[in-house]
């Protein structure tokens, strides 16, 4: 079985996404977005503890990147 | 989403405080005492609420002189953090004046770090000169670089990620900020938002 990775259509989706997530937070108060927000964010910094590289190979990834990105 | 925005400052009460918001402030706060500084990139979509984390929060300062450099250096010591960079603090000084970034993150972590930058062009003077205080409560506070710069920036980066961020903020701010900056900004970096509907 192939599988095929339509990027154009990933885009577009992530691009609705974005939309209807902005749309949402304009529309509730701080607390409920934020609370929301919290969960996601507290759960990827506590996850970030296992990370498993070393300072020196995280600076050489990133090196990599930066070199294929513009950046400030 | 309740904000009060003007020029120089937005607001935003009853905000839950992420670990990485706790994480800035907590830098932020020692860095303030030596130099100016604006947060720019990822982390200010994020601050507004955009569904993300991130590895890195990018700060910009105006250069300072390396005897500041080193009381900053060991205050962050001091307070436990430690730069991910091998180089002492000289080298790390000279990296800095040479345009590089150096990242600081708390001892025993890599994520979250701070990516540190002098300013090196009129685009991050415009951004510090005009920062944006952003309240988030008692004695919460921090700079960031003006929205009408954020998102013609993150459309000149162009990655998926970035013009998400560009989109996002622009949802949120449409209705807030300065057309007339932005389109100008958006004119000297060269791109256009039309295609998401961005700065129309």
């Amino acid at each position: 079985m192939e599988l095929v990775f339509d990027r154009e259509t990933n885009r577009r989706e992530r691009l609705w996404f974005v939309h209807y997530y902005a749309s949402w937070v304009r529309k509730v108060p701080n607390h409920v977005w934020s609370r929301e927000q919290a969960k996601l964010i507290d759960s990827l910094v506590l996850n970030a503890r296992n990370f498993n590289l070393s300072p020196e190979e995280y600076l050489k990834m990133k090196e990599n990147g930066s070199q294929v990105r513009r950046k400030r | 989403m309740k904000i009060e925005f003007t020029q120089d400052k937005i607001s935003i009460e009853d905000k839950v405080i992420s670990a990485l918001d706790r994480f800035v402030l907590d830098f932020i706060r020692l860095l303030e005492k030596y130099t100016d500084y604006v947060i720019v990139s990822g982390y200010v979509p994020i601050l507004f609420g955009r569904s993300r984390g991130t590895e890195d929060i990018d700060v910009l300062v105006k250069r300072f002189d390396e005897t500041v450099f080193i009381r900053f250096y060991d205050s962050l010591i001091k307070k436990g953090y430690y730069f991910l960079n091998p180089e002492d603090v000289h080298g790390l000084y000279e990296m800095l004046g040479e345009g590089l970034g150096i990242r600081a993150a708390k001892k025993d972590t890599i994520i979250p770090n701070v990516e540190l930058k002098f300013v090196k062009n009129d685009y991050d003077d415009f951004s510090v000169d005009k920062k944006v205080k952003v309240v988030l409560g008692d004695k919460k506070y921090l700079f960031i670089s003006p929205i009408e710069l954020e998102i013609p920036y993150k459309l000149y980066l162009g990655s998926d990620k970035d013009i998400e961020d560009a989109v996002y903020l622009w949802d949120i701010f449409k209705d807030k900020i300065d057309l007339t900056v932005l389109n100008r900004f958006m004119k000297k970096l060269n791109v256009s938002g039309v295609e998401h509907g961005i700065g129309i």
